[in-house]
């Protein structure tokens, strides 16, 4: 660990620890049709531009920063990926599709996804009930300008039986390295399928949870109302974060020395590698996080660490750059930020610092 | 206490059965359970099992679908997009609005299996009709009555019931 002296947690350290220590942030989409549009995969070439000029013009008051993905770059479609703004068949290419944002990037509106529109807003810390409120808000100023695809019996209707209804998908983002360390992961998620929430890894597919990231979202978006949903899920969310403050008590006390070797692990590799891959960069400061919220890192803000877990990532640490990177270039770039946020002060005698 | 059964081995499953209202119990072996087809090793009722289960159902209703052996009910394209019942059971999804009617035999025991519902109960266009948005409320209200009345609570029931009278049309008032 820094041998730095452990300076005093600042109220405002204390504060954010508090807020986004476990659980990072709060989510909401809706999806959403036109009515009598045909969905996106079955719209001719034509149909799917009209859908999004009049989506972009509808959407042009609330979200003005508008842009169709054919004519971004990859390195700039990845860097809206990383930050959650469009999703991986955006990334990878739909035809006619756009994002149009407002300018702090937290309210969106994907056209021609799955579905004609995919609203999503997002809120820090613990915050479902103010996403739902503003993706709502946000929807009721769209339908003042586009007839979606509605019926009584099956609400919103989309493109997969999957989203009928409310078209809501709530989800938390949470850090639970705690559970995962204790072995409770498992059972917590096969408990959670049972009352129809789905748990999902942050980075990479299928339920490899790099970085002991999650994603807490509901399953089901038939047969309840919306704020019974998110009501129901930010319950079960601080439920969630109860077991894992627990498990991460319990580490402290009976696990002790594994954590705090792990914590100074990670902060020592991420503070000396020579080369980083994005991968591992999440992994150990991942570790390195729970060892500042156990008290066993001292000197480092949590803060700093979540700054850096979206900075680590190829498309943001390319676009700092303003240029983009092969693969090992981008490891060692990534290695020598690291070492310069977290690497300790130059030891003379060890020659000269690497920044 | 011995196996009601084979009056042999030590009853190890207790059993209380109600059948046609009348309780009946059983103190049988393990063996004697087993040959009875009592299955001592369940566990409790175990949604994410019956999830499961019903997903394989469904998947054999799917291939059923995609290779009927006789004519099925209701069309087979939709008219509005050319969405065909094939790709729909291949994709797992729909070519537009007009489709959830037009295969609503097919599509909604597939919503049902998958949302545990059949009826909307959120957020209703702005622009949708009044007829439209009283049906979705009283949808609602039927649900919450329903739930009063199962849990004894008639004061809510009763209020709920006003509420129901007082929508327009199809909520029965005069």
């Amino acid at each position: 660990m820094s041998v730095r002296p452990a300076a005093a947690r600042t109220p405002e350290e204390e504060a954010y620890r508090e807020a986004y220590g476990i659980i990072l942030s709060s989510r909401v989409r809706l999806a959403r049709n036109l009515r009598g549009v045909p969905f996106p995969d079955k719209a001719s070439p034509e149909v799917r531009a009209d859908v999004r000029r009049r989506v972009m013009e509808a959407a042009r008051e609330e979200l003005p920063v508008q842009e169709t993905l054919s004519g971004s770059s990859m390195l700039h479609r990845q860097e809206l990926f990383e930050d959650h703004l469009i999703s991986r068949h955006l990334l990878e290419g739909r035809p006619e599709a756009a994002i149009c944002m407002d300018a702090a990037r937290t309210r969106a509106v994907m056209i021609n996804e799955e579905d004609h529109l995919r609203i999503q807003t997002l809120r820090p810390g613990l915050s479902l009930r103010e996403a739902w409120s503003d993706a709502n808000a946000l929807d009721d100023a769209l339908e003042k300008k586009l007839d979606y695809a509605f019926s009584s019996s099956l609400g919103y209707l989309t493109s997969c039986p999957t989203n009928v209804g409310t078209g809501m998908r709530a989800s938390t983002m949470m850090h639970l390295p705690g559970l995962v360390l204790m072995g409770e992961m498992e059972p917590i998620a096969n408990g959670l399928a049972k009352i129809g929430l789905t748990v999902r890894g942050r980075w990479g597919e299928g339920t490899a949870a790099l970085g002991h990231m999650f994603q807490v979202s509901n399953q089901l978006t038939l047969g309840m109302p919306e704020d019974r949903i998110v009501a129901d899920l930010e319950e079960i969310a601080k439920e969630i974060a109860g077991h894992e403050r627990n498990a991460r008590e319990r580490l402290k006390r009976e696990r002790r020395l594994f954590v705090e070797d792990l914590a100074a692990r990670a902060l020592g590799i991420l503070a000396s590698a020579k080369l980083m891959t994005a991968q591992e960069a999440l992994e150990r400061l991942s570790e390195l996080r729970l060892g500042i919220a156990l008290d066993l890192a001292k000197g480092i803000e949590m803060q700093k660490v979540d700054h850096l877990l979206l900075e680590v990532q190829p498309a943001h640490l390319q676009a700092a750059i303003g240029k983009p990177l092969a693969g090992e270039e981008r490891d060692l770039e990534r290695a020598s930020r690291l070492r310069g946020e977290l690497g300790r002060r130059p030891v003379k005698r060890l020659g000269k610092r690497t920044e | 206490m011995l196996c009601q059964n084979c009056h042999q081995k030590e009853a190890t499953v207790h059993l209380t059965q109600v059948v046609d209202g009348k309780t009946e119990k059983f103190h049988l072996c393990e063996e004697c359970a087993a040959q009875k087809g009592i299955d001592i090793h369940a566990e409790p009722m175990d949604l994410g099992g019956m999830m499961e289960k019903l997903k394989d159902q469904l998947a054999h209703l799917k291939e059923e679908w995609v290779e009927p052996k006789a004519p099925a009910a209701g069309a087979s394209v939709c008219p509005a997009c050319g969405m065909t019942r094939t790709e729909i059971l291949k994709k797992g999804r729909l070519g537009c609005d007009r489709c959830y009617e037009v295969f609503a035999s097919e599509m909604l025991p597939v919503v049902v299996s998958l949302q545990h519902s059949d009826q909307h109960l959120g957020k209703v266009p702005k622009r949708s009709s009044d007829r439209m948005r009283n049906s979705v409320e009283l949808a609602r209200l039927r649900r919450e009555l329903e739930k009063a009345v199962a849990g004894e609570n008639y004061e809510l029931a009763a209020k709920l019931r006003d509420q129901i009278r007082a929508l327009p049309a199809e909520g029965g008032g005069s």
